[in-house]
């Protein structure tokens, strides 16, 4: 029982890291691409204000149960996405309820909140929403596969598809690295890991100037709130499990932070450089080139 | 006994008497006419029954005592008193059909009658040729004088060229007699068969008379005559033709055909062949019944001569499989005739009248299966002996080109069957004479006799194996009673059927145990929303029941024949079922097109399985001898149909999506099921040694990776709910497929787990999409929107299915996908897995849009005051959720199970248990922690919402952001019509309709050959003659050229 | 000189491909039923000529015959001859019948024109 406490505890604590973190990088994030346009950018503790602001709402609408629900769904899927991914390597204290399940796991449970957060807003009936989700998915359904070639290239290379034994195996320098061991799934990977966070050039899914009159307008106060706490749990989890896939994962939190920074940075970084795609050229995209290193990963180890 | 002279005696003096009778004694007459007609059927009987019971032998009757040839000789053995009752059972039952029209015409017609009987009688039995050559003119001219029946321009031409074509027959047969006798010195048949004489005198007076009977059967092309008297003649006429005439014919060839030698043999089988592909394809465009009807007798015809001509290889089979094919045609050809004769229109479409007359529908439709050579019926088992036995000699082309013909001829019988159950566009009324109907009921009565007496034959000591047919028989005979009432019934019956196979497969055969579980539970399960019909609801359980009863005898199968017949009694009941939905005349067709053909590919694929095995049961999948690589493709074909895999799936959206809201779950969530079954029981045939590297699993790994991502794209780009679904079942059928393809101990604990969610979450989105439409009356996802406030309950059901199907975890879906990669890397096909999972991500499209569609978004106008789905649709719903639960859960509660079975096959314990982990060697899922952790979690994120959110009010659909505007009408908010578009855009080439075209173009250039063949039927007596003499030429050079 | 077997071989042969061949040319109803007569008469003067036995005499047994078994020919041709006459004979009053009938339809003779069954 003490046992339970106490990983529950810690879980909770990684939780808080994890979650002033992301908000920490998102602000840094925001700052870096307003200079960039030459801006000045928002305060570096802005994320925390509008935490508070978004929870302290005083009066909310509801569209129903499912719109309700949607939220919920959404963190639940961020929060579980956490709880199943070892965090640091060699550390029971920071390796959560990865016990529980190996990295399918992990891959299958994104769609969780994916889904949830996708019948919530569709039930909140905007028009907007069904759009920003009918491209989500589209562009997701094509993302997966170089993501998946990926991962079976590496799960062969590694025999295994449990996170922790991989990041065993890539012990004892960058040269262990599989971004060194593997350069052509780690191309696989990183391609679709821009899908996957959906900066530009992918990110008409969030159309930042028209989507979000829909979802984010419907959801006010604290659902936006809950969205927004996911949000930055999420970015830092999926950074975790690339750094964990390909950089080696991480011995302590300063590793874990720096790593998952410039993990996020490269995607920032071409976000910033390029402009956006239409769906269906992004979604013909990640049927080009990633797709072709994807197979290329996959022949190498037949 | 009286002797058959009898026969001749009696028919000749009372058709002589008959010509005293002035018009004032027309009573007499006729009561003398129909007494003699019994006489002579009750002659034929007594020797049939003394032939069945006794000892009685072969008996010869010489007329005035002298020897041949200063006498006639007439010879009665068994295959005679067969014929003969048949012929004058046709003559007696068609002179009752007759009754009008021998009032009308009075005793000229009935000499005539009399005349033909007599003339056909005397045909089965004479042993004289000269005699044969008097008596077939005869027949021949009454049959051309009953063409005068009608009295009208197109009959008295019809009944003119077969007057001119049938006398220069005869008189090249005459020209064969003289030779005959010339060179054999006798006209005495059975001498002529031994005489050296006609050996010596090589071929050409064989071919004399060999040629001429073969003519007489009307052989593909020289036949236009034959096929104008089939239309334009009363069907009554057409019934003897087909029937009768047809019958004694073959015999008279059968009995000849010695004459030929072997070469003979080859040319009879060889022309049967020609007539029974050429005339069934030339049947084809046909849209007049009777001709069509004619066509098919044609070619049946042809089948028989094939049986005939392959008589040195069949041996003894030869009469059975002929007999077996003869009775079948004449008993559902009479019937059909008549029954054309009392609908009494020319048009196929107008057999929708027979809607109103239910007993005359239910024969008309037992008849055509009959036809069709599709079992419990005689003709199937002729053929199945037939095609055995090919196999078993090796003449694998033949099988080939039978079964083709078969296939088209069912193209043109079930697109009748189907105006017959569905059309509505009749305008007229029929008048059900009891003497045109006792007739049709007689000859059905007839049919359904020799079923039983077939299914005696052959499974005389396996009995029990029928039981679940013969509860479907009961159900036709109780159809009667209200639906409701039927419904219980029905579900009493299968829940006895379920405690069978609980009593005899658990902890046997637990593999058959599952799919017994998936079909009969399922099917109890699936039949519970039946309880919302009022009415009678006519035709729908004896459908259903046939289905399940095939679905049953499937998993107790142990013989090829008994799974073949299993098989194809399935099929039937689910084309009975589908096509009974509003718009499925077409859908229900093609369903039954694709099934028959798969069916038939099978039924090769059985025989070669069978051939150089000393049995056949089902062992002997696993030890095939000959062609086992096509043998194992062709069952695997025709598996394959049945779970619509890509190439053969064209069918399955739109038979499962027309058809009724509960017959839907059946076909898509049980029925795909048999398939899987199959396929299942092949690779176990196959071995999982030998599929290491097997050419075939790969091809179907492949293949089912395939079909899983165009199923699963299709599905996404549907505007109406059921087709999506149905699309979706294609896809998730070619995941199983993938996965059973693997031959792993993982790979087919994945294609179980797959098979068991697929069948639980498949049931309850077709029963929950199909309570929606019993509420909105549409399929079209935009035209629905925002039911999650009228109908919650079935949107619960419906996202728990959806979550299952998206395998996203915590529930049992998952299982199967994680099972998957890791059979997928442990197998290395990496390239076609990734197509399978990039297919799941596909699924995601579709699983957002059916629920965001139908249930989200904004509430349509129309739907403002609607209920929530009737309580007989969500009950199934929440018991396969709980199944889902169950599995999710507690995973290793079933995937132990599963295992077990499997390690009977594939040994290697690829998957361990340590306390609710399960374990490979790759990876690690713990279904009840990962379970126990979301709803956890889920409840303590609710509950921090809940906190945080103050004062939550309820606010109106179209109370959005919406640039400052209100929004008002549902139809232009609720965003659902194309609504991946941009998906479409750049994937959409994918699922363009490629395969679809390319069946079309089968379909019309097959079509088209019809139409081009029958072109030759110009019409003219005189073509026809020019046919007639220089087919004979023809065949006689081929003949010389080839020797 | 040619055995009077062989002329009558000959002449029936011919009279059968005659037939036929009016058969299958001639395009009145009347022409076709006489060319099958032709054909008939053809089979039937075959027939004959195929039982013939030189210098015998008719199948009648009477009186004036001793030994008929070497005098006579084979009957059997004979009886079937006569037997084949009446056939025909029926046939063609059936064909013939079957001709007013056609004509009176349509007004003509012409085979070319009943073609209302076709396909």
């Amino acid at each position: 029982m003490e046992n339970i406490a106490a990983k529950l505890l810690w879980t909770f604590l990684g939780l808080l890291i994890v979650l002033n973190w992301g908000m920490l990088k998102t602000s840094i994030v925001r700052k870096i691409v307003a200079r960039v346009g030459g801006r000045y950018g928002i305060r570096w503790y802005q994320p925390w204000i509008n935490l508070i602001k978004l929870y302290g709402t005083r009066g909310q609408l509801s569209h129903g149960v499912m719109f309700y629900l949607g939220p919920v769904f959404r963190i639940a899927g961020g929060v579980g996405l956490f709880l199943f991914m070892p965090l640091i390597f060699g550390d029971p204290r920071w390796s959560n309820f990865a016990f529980a399940g190996d990295l399918i796991l992990l891959l299958y449970f994104k769609f969780f909140g994916m889904l949830g957060m996708a019948l919530g807003a569709g039930e909140g009936g905007h028009p907007y929403s069904a759009i920003g989700v009918s491209r989500g998915l589209s562009q997701y359904t094509t993302v997966e596969i170089p993501f998946t070639l990926g991962i079976i290239a590496l799960a062969v290379q590694y025999d295994t598809l449990s996170l922790t034994e991989m990041v065993a195996a890539q012990q004892g320098g960058i040269a262990n690295w599989t971004i060194v061991t593997n350069p052509i799934a780690s191309a696989a990977l990183l391609f679709s890991m821009l899908g996957i966070f959906m900066h530009a050039p992918f990110d008409l899914v969030k159309a930042p100037n028209e989507i979000p009159i829909g979802p984010p307008t419907e959801y006010h106060g604290s659902y936006l709130g809950v969205l927004r706490t996911n949000a930055a749990i999420m970015h830092i989890t999926e950074a975790v499990l690339f750094m964990n896939l390909l950089f080696g994962g991480a011995n302590n939190w300063i590793e874990l932070i720096i790593k998952t920074f410039l993990i996020y940075f490269i995607t920032v970084f071409i976000g910033v450089v390029f402009p956006r795609f239409r769906i269906e050229q992004s979604v013909r995209f990640f049927l080009g080139v990633p797709l072709i290193l994807g197979i290329l990963a996959i022949i190498l180890i037949m | 006994m009286v002797t058959p002279i009898y026969i001749i005696a009696i028919a000749l003096g009372i058709a002589f008497s008959l010509g005293f009778f002035s018009k004032g004694s027309k009573g007499i007459a006729s009561s003398l006419f129909y007494l003699a007609l019994t006489a002579l059927t009750a002659i034929a009987g007594q020797w049939l029954i003394a032939f069945l019971t006794g000892d009685q032998s072969t008996v010869e009757v010489f007329t005035s005592g002298f020897k041949p040839p200063f006498s006639i000789s007439l010879q009665m053995g068994f295959e005679e008193a067969v014929l003969l009752s048949m012929i004058n059972i046709a003559g007696l039952l068609g002179a009752v059909y007759l009754f009008d029209q021998f009032k009308k015409y009075g005793a000229h017609l009935m000499i005539t009658y009399l005349l033909l009987i007599m003339g056909l009688d005397v045909i089965v039995m004479t042993r004289d040729l000269f005699n044969l050559f008097v008596f077939l003119e005869i027949a021949s001219i009454a049959m051309a004088g009953m063409a005068l029946i009608t009295n009208e321009g197109k009959s008295v031409q019809a009944g003119f060229k077969y007057l001119t074509a049938t006398a220069i027959i005869s008189a090249f047969f005459l020209i064969g007699i003289i030779f005959a006798y010339n060179f054999g010195d006798s006209l005495y048949i059975n001498e002529l068969l031994m005489s050296e004489g006609i050996l010596k005198a090589g071929m050409v007076v064989s071919f004399l008379i060999i040629m001429p009977l073969i003519l007489e059967l009307k052989p593909f092309p020289a036949n236009g005559w034959g096929l104008d008297m089939y239309q334009a003649t009363h069907p009554a006429v057409g019934a003897l033709l087909s029937g009768a005439s047809v019958t004694a014919s073959a015999y008279v060839l059968y009995k000849l055909a010695p004459l030929g030698g072997e070469i003979g043999y080859q040319v009879i089988a060889i022309l049967g062949l020609i007539t029974f592909l050429g005339s069934n394809l030339a049947g084809l465009k046909q849209s007049h019944t009777r001709r069509m009807l004619g066509y098919s007798s044609i070619a049946q015809t042809g089948l028989v001569m094939i049986v005939i001509g392959l008589q040195p290889m069949l041996g003894e089979m030869t009469l059975w499989i002929a007999f077996s094919i003869l009775i079948t045609n004449f008993l559902a050809k009479s019937g059909l005739f008549w029954l054309a004769g009392i609908i009494n229109k020319d048009e196929l479409k107008s057999w929708g009248i027979l809607r109103k007359h239910p007993i005359l529908l239910f024969l008309f439709v037992m008849f055509v299966i009959a036809l069709s050579g599709l079992p419990p019926f005689p003709a199937f088992f002729g053929k199945w002996e037939l095609i055995m036995a090919l196999a078993n000699s090796g003449n694998a082309w033949w099988i080939g080109l039978i079964l083709l013909g078969s296939l088209i001829e069912a193209v043109y019988l079930f697109r009748w069957v189907g105006y017959g159950i569905k059309d509505k566009s009749f305008d007229f009324s029929i008048n059900c004479s009891t003497y045109k109907t006792i007739p049709i009921y007689i000859m059905g009565a007839g049919l359904i006799a020799f079923v039983g007496y077939y299914l005696n034959h052959y499974f005389g000591d396996v009995v029990w194996y029928f039981i679940p047919l013969a509860f479907a028989a009961l159900m036709f005979i109780l159809d009667f009673l209200p639906a409701k009432l039927k419904n219980i019934i029905a579900i009493i019956g299968m829940g006895g059927y379920a405690y069978y196979m609980y009593d005899h497969f658990l902890g046997v055969d637990n593999l058959r145990f599952f799919f017994a579980l998936i079909f009969i539970v399922g099917g109890i399960l699936t039949l519970i929303p039946g309880f919302t019909k009022s009415g009678k609801r006519l035709g729908f359980y004896p459908a259903a029941l046939l289905m399940f009863s095939g679905l049953g005898m499937l998993i107790s199968a142990t013989d090829l024949l008994q799974f073949f017949i299993a098989w194809e009694i399935m099929t039937i009941g689910s084309y009975l079922l589908i096509i009974r939905g509003k718009n499925s005349i077409k859908h229900a067709f093609s369903y039954m097109l694709f099934s028959l053909g798969g069916a038939f590919t099978m039924l090769a694929g059985f025989a070669f399985a069978q051939s150089g095995n000393p049995g056949i049961g089902l062992e002997v999948l696993s030890n095939m001898n000959y062609l086992p690589g096509l043998a194992a493709a062709l069952i695997a074909i025709g598996f394959m149909t049945k779970t619509a895999s890509l190439g053969l799936h064209i069918w399955l959206p739109g038979a499962h999506a027309e058809a009724e809201s509960d017959v839907s779950p059946m076909v898509s969530a049980i029925l795909l099921k048999a398939g899987v079954f199959g396929i299942i029981l092949l690779f176990i045939g196959i071995g999982a040694e030998a599929a290491t590297n097997h050419p075939l699993t790969y091809t179907l790994g492949w293949l089912g990776a395939l079909t899983a991502l165009i199923g699963n794209l299709g599905a996404a780009f549907q505007e109406d709910a059921k087709r999506l679904l149905a699309w979706s079942s294609i896809g998730q059928l070619g995941y199983i497929l993938f996965a059973f393809s693997i031959m792993t101990h993982l790979g087919w604990l994945a294609g179980l787990t797959y098979t068991a969610n697929h069948a639980a979450f498949k049931a309850i989105l077709f029963l929950g999409i199909g309570g929606v439409v019993f509420r909105t009356k549409t399929h079209n996802m935009y035209e629905m929107g925002g039911l999650i406030k009228k109908m919650p309950l079935t949107f619960i059901t419906v996202l728990f299915a959806i979550i299952t199907l998206a395998g996203i975890p915590p529930l049992s879906g998952f299982a199967g996908k994680w099972l998957f990669y890791n059979a997928v890397i442990m197998k290395e096909w990496y390239l076609q897995g990734t197509i399978v999972f990039f297919a799941g991500i596909i699924a995601f499209l579709y699983s957002f849009r059916i629920l965001y569609a139908v249930f989200l978004g904004h509430l349509k106008d129309k739907h403002r005051k609607i209920k929530e789905a009737p309580i007989w649709y969500l009950i199934p719903q929440f018991l396969l959720m709980g199944f889902i639960m169950l599995f999710s859960m507690q995973p290793e509660l079933i995937l132990r199970p599963f295992g077990d079975m499997i390690s009977a096959y594939f040994p290697t314990d690829a998957l361990t248990w340590d306390n609710g982990t399960a374990l490979t060697s790759l990876g690690y899922w713990n279904g009840f922690r990962v379970g126990v952790i979301i709803f956890i979690l889920f409840g303590i994120l609710f509950g921090w919402l809940f906190l945080t959110s103050r004062k939550v009010k309820k606010i109106k659909s179209f109370n959005i952001v919406y640039a400052g505007e209100a929004p008002e009408r549902p139809e232009t908010t609720h965003m659902a019509h194309n609504l991946f578009a941009g998906y479409n855009k750049a994937l959409g080439f994918l699922v363009a309709p490629g395969i679809t075209n390319i069946w079309k173009w089968i379909d019309e250039s097959t079509h088209d050959l019809g139409d081009f063949i029958r072109r030759i039927y110009t019409g003219n007596a005189q073509t026809y003659l020019v046919h007639i003499v220089a087919y004979t030429v023809i065949v006689f050079m081929l003949i010389n050229f080839s020797i | 000189m040619m055995a009077l077997e062989h002329i009558t071989l000959i002449i029936g042969s011919s009279l059968i491909l005659l037939g036929l061949w009016g058969l299958i040319t001639q395009k009145n109803l009347i022409k076709i039923v006489i060319s099958f007569t032709l054909v008939d008469a053809g089979i039937h003067i075959l027939m004959i000529s195929l039982g013939y036995l030189k210098n015998r005499t008719a199948p009648i047994v009477d009186g004036t015959i001793d030994n008929a078994v070497e005098q006579i020919v084979d009957p059997i041709p004979q009886a079937m001859v006569l037997t084949a006459i009446v056939i025909g004979l029926g046939i063609t009053a059936l064909m013939l019948s079957f001709v007013i009938r056609l004509a009176k339809d349509k007004n003509s003779l012409n085979v070319s024109n009943f073609k209302d069954l076709k396909w």
